[in-house]
């Protein structure tokens, strides 16, 4: 039934025999009847594609020219391997850039919680924006009037973290971060065991047994997935517990710990302060909804009984503080902090792939300009408008498929690199792996990029007369060709300027952090020891005697200059203490209304401040007479003299703590006062401290130890010190303040690494783009080159005049890019936050780069112009 | 290709092609040129049939059922297929000539309105 083309052929000779005949028949004679014949019949191979068009579907003859297109694109570009290599690569620059941002941010933004019915999961958080601390945590009677009062959460699960001395796990007695939580947190989140039993309601109050569960992580890590963990006794500080089970991988969320045990584990959360006091906040926050609450009604409900809570107790919301509780949704909460970046590095893989698809529809329409020939040949020959824009967009589909398999190979290890960057912003990264997202983000934008370059070429016209372009089959471009291809080359400039800009931005930002001063003059000699106390944050009788030991001991160490005590390593423990701690002294007195002033609250050891190189600039530091028993004494910095004594006359004077924390108020004596240094922020600002000797606040844990030579050389042997005087002593994170603030600064270097590598890629397709251009119109202008130089044009002159035209397209691309980061960078502030304008230094240099650029990606073509040989360029045509 | 303009031919209505190839064929079987003379000397040399269209036409006719095709020898000693109405096609053949009339008249209501009164 179904004709095959020799029927199909055998059918329209049959017709041609029959027409020869009749024509014969009328006395025609042969030659002329055959050409009246074939003019009567027309296009064959077109009639015999509408023949064999009836028997096809019609999607499936599509498919099938295209296969043949693809072919035939395959064998062209192998023959323009210079062309096809630079659009795969340019391309794959593109897609695999975008392919693996777009894989992390599915991973960390979209993908749900392994928890069971996680979209019921919400995180509660209170927060004083006026105080800057933004996450006041909860206390346990605030936590107790949630539970009793709320009905839209089906259940409220706490969880609170402090650090133990773990021992009995293997190694060497250590400091792990634990989580303790109530009987209900693992039912509330959802979470399974991997191995043993989670913790239920058995394990909760203070007359259980003392039990552990170890986290995923930390299992295989540490004790690489050791079956046998379970129903081991371990030590934690001065309790003992039993680990029961291995939670499941699940993200880590408000802090990551290795161990999560019961309230019993920890004295602290039994004593008085933590049950008792509204004010003593450590408690993290997570609820259940309740069956047919939605969000909304749980936050308008929770809200309420927030505000209830802060009108029965108004002692213990301070009014500036400006107390709020936030309720979200778990997965956004753990979400939110990377977002911004994300959406960022988002952009500026979408702005690369911009920048990429103009390059490449640059070179592909170069070529379809050298191609009109051949497209006017094939229009003259019956292939109509779909069946040109087939071919290319097979040969743009092949480029586009090439490029996407490079980008997909080079998303893998892109992939790795995005996901530990934004590790540092969301836990969640660290879990995202390359898989099938990558190949069909690469897939569909090889598609898109495909399609939209197929529309970039003009079609001859039917319309025009195609003889001319037939005849000579030679290059001709029009002035309109010639303005797509500037308008393309532009475009890249401007995408590039907005992305130098942007890194230029981010590295003069932390330039400016990483020369700040510090105020610290010893950061490169003095190495900070984490030494915490075992097994709760206060140090007794014997901690003191410890500590004193421990300097005795370590001073007396080769190579060491000086040794002291304190409670915060610099950058490393920022928020101690947020918001600071308010406080009084002789002789100011805040007006009616008026909160008391706050301050940072530090407590240090004798030397402190020499030892760390912070200058005293009146009176004197602490000493070992500074001790318990004797006058309660306090140093101020500078700011605190000024702002608070007439004259900054500080010293001999009394400060005492009103926050009800400390009881009683003790008025401490000012025996000194030292400069102002910021032991929080990454750029210094002026903050108000109050420093207490260790000796009276019986507060340390962090060793001080100033080198005369390589600090790092004497980590051993002041470990080996610390373990001589107790072997379960733990001893750890050793680092000089410069290592520290290096550790600090490390997002920031990551963001500016990024944004430059981004930046680095768009300006080299840029240049590839402008170079492109000029190459391409110097060649198709041979013949006028040749023209003007026969007429006595000077070479220079044509050298000058190829690099003005450069120029030009990066000065026109500059002012474009100016003024579009700038109207995006204004709608961009309405949607995130620290959205800022770069200064005028990272602008120019930004536009000193591209120019500088351009003028070097002309200067090729510029020579090729000023050499142009006169008579071949005559006789070219 | 510009195509020669020529005052006396008429251009073939749109969908008209395969009424007409039915009504060729219910003289009895046909292959493709016989068909296309039949409809120029039918139509006195008015309708020419592109070959471009009529045989696409043809095959589309084959495929709907409303024609067979089996190859014969021609009056130039060559094969040809020659094409032949189904009942199907003599079906659709009476159904295409009503629509036909109903189209004619129609028209002609339109283009000669009867004037008022006159019987």
């Amino acid at each position: 039934m179904h004709p095959d083309d020799n029927d199909l052929d055998e059918e329209i000779r049959g017709h041609f025999a029959l027409s020869m005949k009749e024509r014969l028949e009328r006395g025609e004679d042969p030659a002329s009847a055959r050409l009246a014949a074939l003019k009567e019949f027309g296009n064959v191979t077109l009639t015999r594609d509408a023949m064999r068009g009836v028997w096809r579907h019609r999607w499936l003859e599509w498919a099938e020219a295209l296969g043949r297109d693809l072919r035939f694109a395959v064998r062209a570009l192998l023959r323009a391997k210079g062309l096809a290599v630079t659009v795969m690569v340019t391309l794959a620059l593109g897609i695999g850039a975008n392919a693996a941002i777009f894989s992390v941010v599915r991973g960390v933004l979209l993908r749900p919680l392994v928890n069971r019915d996680e979209d019921r999961l919400i995180y509660i958080r209170q927060s004083a924006p006026a105080i800057g601390a933004e996450n006041m945590t909860f206390s346990v009677p605030e936590v107790k009037d949630f539970m009793s009062r709320a009905t839209t959460v089906r259940a409220f699960g706490d969880f609170s973290t402090v650090d133990f001395t773990l021992i009995g796990l293997g190694g060497e007695p250590r400091t792990v971060k634990a989580g303790v939580v109530g009987g209900s947190f693992f039912e509330v989140m959802g979470l399974r065991p991997v191995l043993g039993r989670l913790l239920d309601p058995h394990d909760d109050g203070p007359d259980a047994a003392g039990a552990a569960v170890l986290t995923y992580r930390f299992w295989t890590t540490s004790l690489n997935g050791d079956a046998t963990v379970i129903g081991r006794k371990i030590r934690l500080g001065a309790r003992t517990a039993t680990v029961v089970g291995v939670l499941e991988p699940s993200v880590p969320y408000p802090a990551e710990t290795e161990i999560i045990a019961n309230v019993v584990t920890s004295p602290h959360h039994l004593g008085a302060t933590m049950v008792t006091s509204r004010t003593h906040r450590m408690t993290e926050l997570f609820g259940r909804l309740a069956p047919a609450a939605t969000l909304e009604a749980a936050r308008a409900e929770l809200t309420a009984v927030h505000a209830g809570m802060m009108r029965e107790h108004p002692d213990a919301y301070s009014k500036t503080a400006n107390v709020q509780l936030r309720v979200a949704r778990l997965r956004d909460q753990i979400a939110a902090p990377a977002r911004t970046i994300l959406i960022v590095l988002l952009a500026a893989a979408g702005v690369v792939f911009v920048i990429a698809c103009s390059n490449v529809a640059n070179l592909i329409l170069a070529r379809s300009v050298r191609r009109e020939g051949e497209l006017a040949v094939r229009a003259a020959l019956g292939a109509g408008t779909a069946a040109l824009r087939r071919t290319l967009l097979a040969e743009s589909l092949v480029l586009c498929g090439g490029g996407a398999i490079l980008g997909v190979l080079l998303a893998r290890p892109l992939l790795v690199g995005v996901a530990s960057f934004a590790g540092r912003y969301s836990v969640r990264a660290l879990e995202v792996t390359v898989d099938g997202t990558v190949l069909w983000v690469g897939a569909g934008l090889a598609i898109a990029a495909a399609v939209l370059l197929a529309y970039v070429p003009r079609l001859p016209s039917p319309h025009a007369p195609a003889g001319l372009g037939l005849a000579s089959g030679s290059l001709r471009i029009t002035p309109g060709t010639n303005r797509r291809l500037r308008i393309f080359a532009t475009t890249q400039v401007a995408f590039s300027f907005v992305l130098l800009a942007g890194a230029g931005m981010l590295i003069a930002t932390l330039a400016a952090m990483q020369t700040a001063k510090t105020g610290y003059g010893n950061m490169r000699q003095v190495i900070a020891f984490d030494v915490p106390p075992v097994a709760t944050g206060v140090a007794t009788a014997d901690g003191l005697t410890f500590f004193r030991e421990a300097t005795r001991r370590v001073s007396q160490l080769p190579g060491v200059q000086d040794v002291t005590v304190g409670t915060a390593v610099p950058w490393r423990d920022a928020g101690l203490f947020p918001g600071g701690t308010g406080f009084a002294v002789e002789g100011y007195k805040p007006a009616d209304g008026e909160e008391d002033p706050r301050a940072r609250l530090r407590v240090v050891g004798s030397r402190f401040f020499t030892v760390l190189g912070v200058p005293v600039l009146a009176g004197r530091e602490f000493t070992d007479d500074d001790g318990p028993g004797v006058e309660p004494v306090s140093i101020v910095s500078q700011s605190v003299a000024q702002r608070m004594f007439a004259n900054g006359d500080a010293l001999n004077r009394h400060m005492w703590w009103t926050d009800p924390y400390f009881g009683k108020p003790v008025p401490r004596r000012i025996v000194g006062v030292v400069a102002d240094v910021d032991d929080e922020s990454v750029v210094p600002q002026t903050v108000m401290t109050i420093y207490m000797p260790v000796r009276q606040v019986k507060y340390g844990g962090r060793l001080f130890v100033r080198a005369a030579g390589d600090p790092h050389a004497l980590v051993p042997a002041v470990i080996r010190t610390i373990r001589s005087i107790s072997a379960d002593q733990p001893i750890e994170r050793a680092a000089t303040l410069e290592d520290v603030r290096a550790e600090v600064l490390s997002p920031e270097r990551l963001n500016a690494f990024v944004f430059s590598g981004f930046a680095g890629i768009a300006l080299l397709i840029a240049v590839v783009g402008v170079a492109g251009v000029l190459a391409f119109s110097v060649s198709a202008r041979t013949r006028e080159f040749g023209i003007r130089l026969a007429v006595g044009s000077e070479p220079r002159r044509l050298l000058a005049r190829v690099l003005g035209e450069g120029t030009t397209m990066a000065v026109i691309g500059i002012a474009a890019g100016a003024a579009g980061g700038y109207v995006l960078a204004r709608a961009a502030a309405h949607l995130v936050e620290h959205v800022q304008m770069p200064d005028a230094l990272p602008t120019v240099a930004a536009s000193a780069v591209l120019v500088i650029a351009a003028v070097l990606a002309s200067l090729v073509p510029a020579a090729r112009a000023a050499r142009v040989d006169v008579l071949q360029a005559l006789r070219a045509e | 290709m510009p195509k020669t303009p020529n005052e006396h031919r008429l251009e073939l209505l749109q969908g008209t092609l395969d009424m007409l190839i039915l009504r060729t064929l219910q003289w009895g079987p046909q292959h493709g040129h016989g068909i296309g003379q039949a409809i120029r000397t039918q139509s006195d040399d008015l309708l020419r049939v592109e070959t471009g269209s009529l045989y696409p036409a043809l095959h589309r006719l084959v495929k709907r059922g409303w024609l067979t095709a089996e190859w014969g020898v021609s009056e130039a000693n060559q094969r040809a297929r020659y094409y032949q109405l189904t009942p199907a096609g003599k079906a659709q053949l009476s159904r295409e000539r009503d629509r036909w009339a109903q189209l004619v008249d129609a028209i002609g209501r339109i283009m000669n309105p009867a004037p008022a009164g006159r019987e």
